[in-house]
């Protein structure tokens, strides 16, 4: 399966992806906070075509999110303060778990806290509460629409290496950071989740940004700043995905902008072995199969056998590298 | 992503010009066309494969005709002024219908009061069609800066206002409202209200003072348009409120139309 040939275009190429033991069917999630929690966008998208469903942040208790103004548009793209709205993790182990357990396809349960204690309580009340097709979970350390939440973790690295250490013990399924590209540099955090024992990092979260009502003078968001995200937000998105790829061999799920199949095979060209497709769900609710759909014509086109070949297939000149880029 | 993989491509099959920026486009649309009730709105891409603007706009469904459906649109921003530029022929991506209908079915008013504020009128076509065929009396109130701005296409019962005093009465539909409230002309209203924020937050209080039932329809910023981006809230002032904690609702799924008294505007 894995062997490379030229025109084999008749032969449907291979999508399945994998992190550490668990396999995708393709290489396509959605994700957090752009999918709900699947039964929002049921109607409008073949959820088993997916290769997951990252499902929207979870804390212990419900959370109500941010007073409105919520949303703006920006140059391709927008500017998000949702503020975490969740229905908890109790409705979220009671209702929305079993519904997503009919779906042939992975999910992985985002979660938010704003303490160690928290994060390490919804996880193991989804532990506890487990549906076959749960492949893990991944953790919000970088949202930053909220103040008592996990930026403050998200933007140190001995605080995430530490959170990652204890949640590692909670579970042995996949455990995802999520990281902020709100930092100097990705790099640190990604050591830090490889050493902390993660199977996997998921970047990028939105990048903080504002917007000004002109006439008048007042910020266009309810909390002044908010997230950016779509296609305004890739290339961004791409570096810090290479920047992570260069300082350590933690898989990556590349996140950010992505609308298209090509931009789903940029990222894993750059060293993301699966994708999430996010703020396109909010214009086309079919937006990951139609990725899905677009990356296995490209493969076809291409004469690639298996998508695994793409990962990591950048061609940087040594000395290039050699001089640290 | 191909244009054709979309089942949401609906063909403008006429684009009229009512007035300077404000358009009508009908467009083929079986679905929109044959399950809207009124009040509901259609999210509509400002243009196919374009990443910037990229979110769709809400518009009410402003008329139904055969497979056929119909939006007015202002153009007033990036997004609407692309809109109203789309010509026959062209596709539009149309997600819908979504939302709720406007509560007609409230049992607690003998006449309809239809109060329109400008491009406020785009779901009233369709409301004014549904309360006529069930014989509920209607009186539309409706308020324009100028004569020109007016879409009168099957509304009834017209009282008109304009800022400006080229037609009807010379100041605001809501004055104009107040004095027949004040004399007492019109059997046991209900408000059904659409149009600026303004207007609106007048409606309302017109309504508590002569405490009268009314609806308010409600456009916030939005995204998806389905209840997943969680984006669009309004801030409720109810009584869900202290037995739920529930602060905000989405008018995406919980409206576009709010009973006026259970929010904040």
């Amino acid at each position: 399966m894995s062997q490379s040939s030229k025109n084999i275009s008749t032969v449907a190429p291979d999508l399945r992806s994998r992190i550490g033991n668990v396999e995708f069917k393709n290489p396509v999630l959605v994700a957090s906070g752009t999918f709900g929690y699947g039964a929002e966008a049921k109607d409008y998208c073949d959820i088993e075509q997916l290769g997951g469903i990252v499902t929207k942040s979870v804390s212990w208790k419900p959370r109500v999110g941010n007073h409105p103004h919520r949303i703006v548009e920006t140059p391709s793209g927008m500017l998000n303060s949702i503020g975490l709205a969740n229905v908890g993790v109790h409705t979220f182990v009671k209702e929305k778990l079993p519904y997503l357990a009919k779906f042939d396809t992975k999910i992985i349960a985002n979660i938010a806290a704003s303490s160690m204690e928290e994060y390490r309580d919804v996880l193991e009340l989804i532990e506890q509460n487990a549906v076959e097709n749960l492949a893990g979970y991944e953790i919000n350390v970088s949202c930053p629409n909220v103040k008592d939440g996990g930026l403050s973790f998200g933007t140190s690295v001995e605080r995430t290496e530490e959170l990652t250490a204890l949640l590692r013990q909670s579970t042995d399924r996949l455990l995802i950071i999520k990281l902020t590209p709100n930092v100097t540099s990705v790099a640190p955090f990604a050591q830090a989740c490889e050493r902390a024992g993660a199977d996997a990092i998921s970047l990028i979260n939105t990048v903080v940004g504002m917007a000004v009502d002109i006439y008048n003078r007042e910020p266009r968001l309810s909390t002044v700043t908010g997230g950016v995200s779509g296609p305004a937000v890739k290339p961004i998105a791409l570096a810090k995905v290479y920047d992570a790829r260069k300082a350590s061999a933690i898989p990556i799920i590349g996140i950010g902008g992505i609308i298209t199949a090509e931009d789903a095979v940029e990222f894993l060209i750059v060293g993301s072995s699966v994708i999430q497709v996010g703020t396109a769900n909010f214009v086309h609710p079919d937006a990951g199969v139609r990725v899905a759909k677009g990356l296995e014509e490209f493969l076809r086109a291409q004469g690639i056998a298996h998508v695994t070949e793409l990962v990591n297939s950048l061609k940087v000149r040594a000395e290039l590298k050699a001089a640290g880029w | 992503m191909t244009p054709e993989d979309s089942q949401m491509l609906s063909r403008v099959t006429r684009r009229r010009e009512i007035a300077p920026g404000l358009v009508t486009l009908r467009f083929l649309n079986p679905k929109v066309a044959h399950t809207t009730v009124a009040g509901q709105f259609v999210n509509v891409l400002p243009k196919v494969g374009f990443l910037d603007p990229m979110l769709r706009r809400p518009f009410s469904v402003y008329n139904i005709d055969g497979d056929e459906a119909e939006i007015i649109i202002q153009a007033h921003g990036r997004g609407t002024n692309i809109l109203t530029e789309t010509r026959e022929g062209d596709m539009l991506d149309v997600l819908g219908p979504l939302g709720n209908p406007w509560n007609t079915a409230s049992g607690d008013f003998k006449t309809a009061v239809l109060l329109i504020g400008g491009v406020g009128v785009a779901s009233m076509q369709l409301l004014t069609r549904t309360l006529v065929s069930s014989d509920v009396p209607v009186q539309t109130f409706y308020g324009a800066r100028s004569k020109t701005l007016f879409a009168l296409d099957g509304l009834t019962n017209l009282h008109l206002s304009t800022d400006d005093g080229s037609e009807g009465f010379h100041g605001s539909n809501i004055a104009l409202l107040r004095s027949q409230l004040e004399e007492g002309s019109i059997a046991s209203p209900k408000l059904f209200v659409c149009g600026p924020t303004g207007m609106m937050r007048a409606a309302k209080a017109l309504a508590a003072e002569f405490k009268i039932p009314c609806e308010l329809s409600l456009e916030t910023e939005m995204a998806c348009g389905i209840g997943i981006c969680q984006g669009c809230p309004v801030v409720t002032d109810d009584e869900t409120f202290n037995t739920t904690g529930k602060r905000f609702r989405l008018v995406c799924m919980e409206g576009p139309s709010f009973a006026a008294e259970r929010i904040v505007i």
